[in-house]
């Protein structure tokens, strides 16, 4: 008798089960294919802490289209091989919304494997143009700048700059000699002319054969494209030999937190693209930074706010969809309006390339400390070239 | 043109700084020493540490000091069972210690980059043939060489220099002889640890702190002991100011070729001279 109330009870539980399951709708997975290990770590770190913040924000706010957001993370080595293997892990799993990988090449990679995976992947840090570019995919999306979003306020910039006569130092890759060219390009736009132009190998420790070369050349103005360590070599060297005083520098992808935290003294005065800012004067973006704060006693870097914002967009788009299937995500994504730390923000249909603001800054000090400072906001339209013809959708 | 030279002989000091310690360990362990680079990066990191809280004096005192108890502590529980060895498991082993140092590193002080300022008495700049020279690269050269007098000496006038020397020569001999050399050896590693910790906290001020900038100048070094001949003090010290000079000139004169300049020099050591500048045959 006994075993029967049991096995009543069972049934009885069992039957309920079902009914639960379907008061409570599918929660939303968020896949996190980032950099847990080598030299972009310190990269990684800040964007799964991003999405950390943004899924714990989201539940304590009673979650997404009534769904409880989860994120999980795998290491994606920062090389292509293992970030489709990562990618594949998460999807097989079930979390099939892809965001905050570091490496453009792993974004690219996993870009190929989507439709298979039945997954979607949201850029929140990858500049490479190929992602909205040749490279376009139904199910890539990208919510950070792109290299050529960065150029485009460049030119704008320099318009009112008076300084004609510029050099250019730029790490000897791909990433360095495009940038190069594309300042080249946009200063002889202008009028301006490129007169000294020097390329050190990636790795280089002393720059002052190329300090002094650029001196000696006698430009007014300096376009810098050095990432991580050498960049911060060559400003310190810059400033110990006089160059930063003696012209204006724009550093590509140089004015950031990370940079500032080793060098904020010696870069005043650099101008800079910033992907985010914590200075960035929005109401959502006001929000976001004093929240931030009162958790992590730290203002939000650039990978953390773009990170922070893609995630908005995505939860948009889960709203707008009422679905966590990627097919219906990504379909809502298309022409979605957001409010993120950007402010009101429109995810391009053409190449699936969010159309947001840009920012100019710099280091200035204030009351003792260094800090950076927004001086130029580009409003989406400037900012956004139209959708590259090579991208196919 | 004189500016540029002035440039190399800074680079070529820095490097024969760092460089020196290899030649050391090599001459007498014949050990190729692959965490010399890592050496050189904890030192950086240790007088970083010291010097921000205590000054740079410190920071520079604290590095030698750790580095030659690190190289102490290599010699007693490596190098002394390396030497004698086949080459290729030396490079294993101390690649492996390279390694190790790096991710060490790595949890104490975190990946991020960090910068130490110079100290203020050598913060400004001097006027060099008409344009401001900073005052620090100046001080490299003197440290450099400093550091190279004070070796030379003491392995050429000083007693234990004399045991030293001897050692490197022929060991058993030496030891025939009385010279103690189960103490020589971790004298000598500890000395050359020594100088890699203090090329790394003297290349701090005008260098970015972080894990792998000790790999980035391994290469370098490398190729300074190669071209001088391995094991030669003296062949170490023609050559880093040989190839501090290429670099600045190459890189005015040559820029495409920049880069490959030093290793076609090296190319050229190893088809012609392949013991090196001082080095000896055999």
């Amino acid at each position: 008798m006994k075993l029967t109330t049991s096995a009543l009870l069972g049934l009885a539980v069992g039957l309920m089960a079902p009914a639960v399951a379907s008061a409570e709708p599918e929660a939303l997975r968020i896949g996190v294919p980032t950099t847990r290990s080598g030299p972009y770590t310190l990269l990684g770190d800040q964007a799964v802490r991003a999405v950390e913040f943004a899924v714990g924000e989201a539940n304590a706010a009673g979650g997404v289209d009534g769904r409880k957001v989860e994120f999980k993370v795998v290491d994606d080595e920062a090389s292509p091989d293992a970030g489709r293997r990562a990618g594949e892990k998460l999807a097989s799993e079930g979390y099939r919304i892809l965001t905050a990988t570091v490496s453009s090449s792993v974004g690219l990679a996993m870009s190929t494997q989507l439709n298979r995976w039945d997954a979607m992947y949201v850029s929140t840090i990858n500049k490479s143009p190929k992602i909205t570019g040749d490279s376009c995919h139904p199910r890539m999306f990208r919510t950070n700048h792109s290299d050529d979003m960065d150029i485009a306020i460049v030119g704008p910039w320099l318009k009112d700059q008076p300084q004609k006569t510029w050099g250019i130092i730029a790490a000897d890759y791909l990433w360095g000699r495009g940038s190069g060219a594309a300042f080249k390009a946009t200063a002889q736009s202008l009028g301006r002319k490129v007169e000294t132009e020097v390329f050190p190998p990636v790795g280089t420790t002393d720059y002052a054969p190329y300090i002094t070369q650029l001196r000696d050349g006698g430009v007014e103005g300096l376009w810098v494209a050095l990432a991580g360590a050498d960049a911060i070599n060559f400003i310190k060297q810059a400033k110990q030999f006089g160059l930063t005083d003696k012209m204006l520098i724009f550093g590509h992808n140089v004015v950031s937190p990370s940079t500032a935290k080793a060098v904020a003294k010696e870069m005043v005065g650099i101008w800079g693209n910033m992907g985010y800012a914590a200075a960035i004067d929005t109401p959502a973006n006001k929000a976001f930074v004093a929240a931030w704060k009162a958790k992590y006693g730290a203002e939000p870097t650039d990978y953390e706010g773009e990170t922070y914002a893609g995630m908005q967009v995505i939860f948009a788009a889960v709203k707008t969809a009422k679905s966590v299937a990627p097919a219906d995500v990504s379909k809502a994504m298309e022409g979605l309006s957001a409010t993120t730390p950007f402010g009101q923000v429109t995810m391009r249909a053409a190449d699936h390339q969010l159309e947001e603001p840009n920012y100019l800054g710099r280091v200035v000090e204030k009351d003792g400390a260094h800090v950076i400072v927004v001086e130029r906001t580009f409003d989406a339209k400037t900012a956004t070239p139209g959708p590259n013809p090579a991208c196919k959708l | 043109m004189l500016i540029n030279a002035l440039n190399g002989l800074v680079y070529g000091s820095l490097l024969f700084v760092l460089s020196a310690g290899l030649v050391l360990v090599y001459g007498l362990r014949r050990v190729v020493n692959f965490a010399h680079g890592a050496l050189y990066m904890l030192g950086a990191y240790i007088g970083w540490s010291v010097a921000t809280l205590y000054g740079f004096a410190a920071g520079v005192v604290a590095a030698g000091v750790a580095l030659a108890a690190v190289g102490v502590v290599l010699d007693l529980v490596l190098f002394r069972r390396l030497a004698g060895r086949q080459p290729l498991i030396t490079v294993i082993v101390t690649f492996g210690v390279l390694l190790i140092l790096e991710d060490v590193v790595r949890s104490v002080w975190g990946t991020g980059n960090r910068a130490l300022d110079p100290p203020a008495a050598l913060d400004g700049v001097v006027e060099i043939f008409g344009a401001p020279f900073p005052v620090y690269r100046l001080f490299i050269v003197a440290a450099s060489a400093a550091m190279a007098g004070g070796l030379a000496a003491w392995l050429r006038w000083g007693r234990t220099g004399l045991f030293v020397r001897a050692a490197s020569h022929d060991a058993s001999v030496a030891a025939m002889c009385g010279v103690r050399t189960a103490a020589i050896g971790p004298m000598v590693v500890g000395l050359g640890a020594a100088f890699a910790g203090l090329s790394g906290i003297v290349a701090a001020p005008f260098l970015s702190i972080h894990p792998s900038m000790g790999s980035e100048i391994l290469v370098l070094s490398f190729v300074v002991s190669v071209i001088g001949g391995l094991g030669s003090f003296a062949g170490a010290f023609v050559a880093a100011m040989l190839l501090g000079q290429v670099q600045s000139f190459g890189t005015v004169l040559l820029p495409e070729l920049a880069a490959l300049l030093p290793f076609l020099l090296m190319a050229g050591v190893l088809i012609f001279r392949p013991q090196g500048i001082a080095g000896t045959k055999g």
